[in-house]
């Protein structure tokens, strides 16, 4: 048992290779650094040295983080990250996915579970506390997440919480995601690393609790939070879901559309979620642990309803913004149901939606310069863009090159494909268009994970009066440190962003959640330290990882090209460099953007 | 004599209100919310109070700038957008 309330103090590290697992303390001045999920994560990942290794080598570490209010009964807290080097972009991943799985973990006795090597066959990982047992997986390999969660509690027992690959990760595509009860850890991916190892799943039960270090705190400001999570600061995701973005992005011009050469998507309107909710059945679930309950669930194909008529949450097709945009106006699709097909493909598959229709809107644009030998992919086709997520999966030659993702795909075909390619370092830009969101812009430029939206969230400074979005200056740069500062912390508290607007002194009241859990005497302002500590240390396991300067930055499209319907917006590529540079003096690093190692020490990051 | 100012609803502000877009009275952002708020109660009841926007919403003139001052001076022929101030993910 751990000196410090909220956690155990040590991580459980399986070696695949050898079939053995060891518990490994974890130093309290290491858990107040980082805290959990991301930052945890990274901290393991930089210790474990092999920065510098391919992301789908046996010895290349993947990393499942839970963190100290894991298990306690603060809303949406039940999340944990996966933490690992991309195969997409070589670089750090950190996804996080939300659930059972998390609280479950954290119940066999550790604060994280890091798995190296490679299984000599497709394998399960069952872990019961502290004890680990390594089964064959032959009889699940092929099988969505879905099915093999299924399959793996009728065989262990159904009080087990699994999080396993689909058939995506298996072949390694390259954003492959891993899943447990419908959501994803989908960025990066991370189920690529995992198959690699030929890891088809980990499955946990526990017994072990943590204590909380004044419980009758930690239940009053469990009450006000879940309080405040069902009032207007999260009406939107409650009521709504993501999905609303569509129509308020299309208006504003920041509907990426057709490969991102375009802002507006004259089709928004057949898929937006209120045609969609006009037009069939819906229904709302939770993750488990959550009061805000932004899951919209769509029924799909003339299917999902039972006996009572209600429609079933496994029946239907669950429905963000980021896979509307991406299976929808990124790909010119207008079609509601082929949307939702392609979206329910991608889930069954084990795909990242965004990095899938990103790829696949990419080629069709290279087709339609005539730069690849496929006629039948064509913008506005669904039937097209279901075709290629099953050729990618399948492994077929067309599909081999998608599974590499945008950039790589771009380098193979070569002329200026790299130009029009929509990812920074290797990841595919979300639903967001930079020229129209610059201070997201520079968010994606200098993203630790590439192109990302979550880990960055500087849209929010761009859709308020702080800045004007479509000439951001480089004094404003700061503002973009701020709100990833923030995104952080959420991200090793573990709390979901979607309660950002619930929490009115930000620091403060996590570091009220703090101080209940853990005792700790911590302050607003440690968090914040702590917050850039953690930025930080990502973008030093990126240095060691071979990162340079150059990357953060934005393919030439953005930088070059105007949007046909606002030819006054413009970046540029001296603005970008401006703002890279202004972020980078921001947050104390050289101008380019290293990290001297005076400034590695008074982040406390010197004994890594 | 008043401007009459085209209103853009999304989101929250669309399913609160009923309609996606109206024409609401007034020279300043705040007598045009006051409008809204005295025509629709779902507004008043969620987005809206005495004029101004409660937390959570701002609005948007033209597509351009995000705006909630309710002393903004507006012209004929703008184009408010109401909308939910966390319009990301």
């Amino acid at each position: 048992m751990s000196n410090t309330p909220g956690y155990h103090g040590s991580y459980l590290r399986i070696d695949l290779s050898a079939g053995t697992m060891t518990n490994v303390p974890l130093a309290a001045e290491t858990l107040r650094n980082f805290l959990g999920g991301v930052g945890l994560g990274t901290y393991l990942l930089l210790a474990e040295g092999v920065a510098e290794h391919d992301a789908l080598a046996a010895e290349a570490p993947l990393i499942y983080v839970f963190s100290p209010l894991v298990g306690s009964p603060l809303t949406t807290s039940a999340k944990f990250a996966v933490v690992s080097k991309s195969p997409l972009t070589e670089r750090i991943n950190d996804s996080l996915a939300s659930s059972a799985f998390a609280i479950a973990g954290k119940k066999c006795g550790c604060d994280a579970i890091v798995v190296v090597g490679r299984a000599a066959a497709p394998s399960v990982a069952v872990i019961e506390d502290d004890q680990l047992r390594i089964e064959p997986a032959g009889d699940v390999w092929g099988l969505s997440s879905r099915a093999t969660e299924d399959a793996l509690r009728e065989r262990l027992g159904g009080d087990y919480q699994i999080a396993s690959i689909g058939p995506a990760g298996e072949r390694q595509v390259h954003y492959a995601t891993i899943s447990h009860d419908g959501r994803h850890a989908g960025r990066g991916g991370s189920g690529a690393v995992m198959g690699a190892k030929q890891l088809k799943a980990i499955a946990v039960r526990g017994t072990r609790r943590v204590a909380w270090h004044d419980s009758k705190a930690l239940i009053a400001l469990s009450k006000d939070l879940s309080q405040r999570s069902f009032g207007p600061a999260t009406a939107k995701y409650r009521e709504l879901g993501t999905a609303s973005n569509l129509l308020t992005f299309n208006r504003l011009g920041t509907l990426p559309t057709r490969n991102f050469q375009q802002a507006t998507f004259e089709h928004a309107a057949a898929i937006s979620p209120e045609q969609l909710t006009a037009t069939r059945e819906k229904t709302r679930a939770s993750c488990a642990a959550c009061t805000i309950g932004c899951e919209h669930i769509y029924a799909f194909g003339g299917s999902g309803a039972s006996s009572d008529g209600l429609l079933q949450k496994d029946a239907g097709v669950r429905l963000e913004y980021e896979n509307l945009f991406a299976l929808g106006s990124l790909c010119g699709v207008s079609d509601p149901d082929q949307v939702l097909a392609a979206s329910r493909r991608c889930d069954e598959l084990g795909l990242d939606t965004i990095s899938a229709g990103g790829t696949i809107a990419f080629a069709a644009e290279c087709v339609e310069r005539g730069l690849l030998d496929v006629p039948w992919l064509v913008f506005g086709d669904g039937d097209a863009v279901l075709r290629a997520l099953d050729e990618i999966v399948a492994g077929t030659p067309l599909g081999q090159q998608l599974a590499l993702g945008s950039r790589r795909l771009a380098e193979q075909i070569g002329h200026d494909a790299i130009d029009f390619a929509p990812q920074v370092k290797g990841l595919e830009i979300p639903g967001y268009e930079p020229r129209t969101l610059q201070t997201m812009a520079l968010g994606f430029a200098v993203g630790t994970r590439g192109a990302d939206h979550n880990r960055s969230s500087a849209y929010e400074v761009d859709f308020s009066e702080a800045v004007d979005r479509r000439d951001v200056q480089p004094h404003e740069a700061r503002l973009a440190v701020d709100i990833e500062n923030r995104a952080a912390l959420l991200d090793s508290l573990v709390l979901c962003k979607f309660l950002r607007r619930a929490l009115e002194d930000f620091y403060g009241e996590a570091a009220e959640m703090l101080q209940a859990v853990t005792g700790w005497d911590i302050t607003a302002a440690e968090l914040e330290a702590t917050a850039a500590r953690i930025v930080a240390a990502k973008k030093l396991f990126n240095i060691r990882a071979g990162w340079r300067p150059e990357e953060d930055t934005l393919p030439r499209r953005f930088l070059e090209q105007p949007l046909p319907d606002d030819e006054q917006t413009t970046l540029g590529a001296e603005r970008l460099a401006q703002l890279v540079t202004a972020y980078n003096s921001a947050r104390g690093w050289t101008s380019e953007g290293w990290i001297e190692p005076v400034q590695q020490a008074s982040l406390g990051l010197s004994e890594l | 004599m008043h401007n009459a100012i085209e209103v853009e609803l999304f989101g929250i502000p669309r399913s609160r209100a009923g309609v996606a877009k109206t024409t609401a009275q007034g020279e300043r952002l705040g007598e045009v919310l006051g409008d809204l708020e005295a025509r629709f109660p779902g507004l008043a009841e969620s987005c809206i109070e005495g004029g101004q926007l409660k937390p959570g919403y701002v609005c948007n003139v033209g597509g351009q700038r995000f705006v909630t001052d309710p002393q903004l001076p507006l012209a004929a022929g703008d184009v408010v957008l109401l909308l939910s101030a966390d319009a990301g993910g």
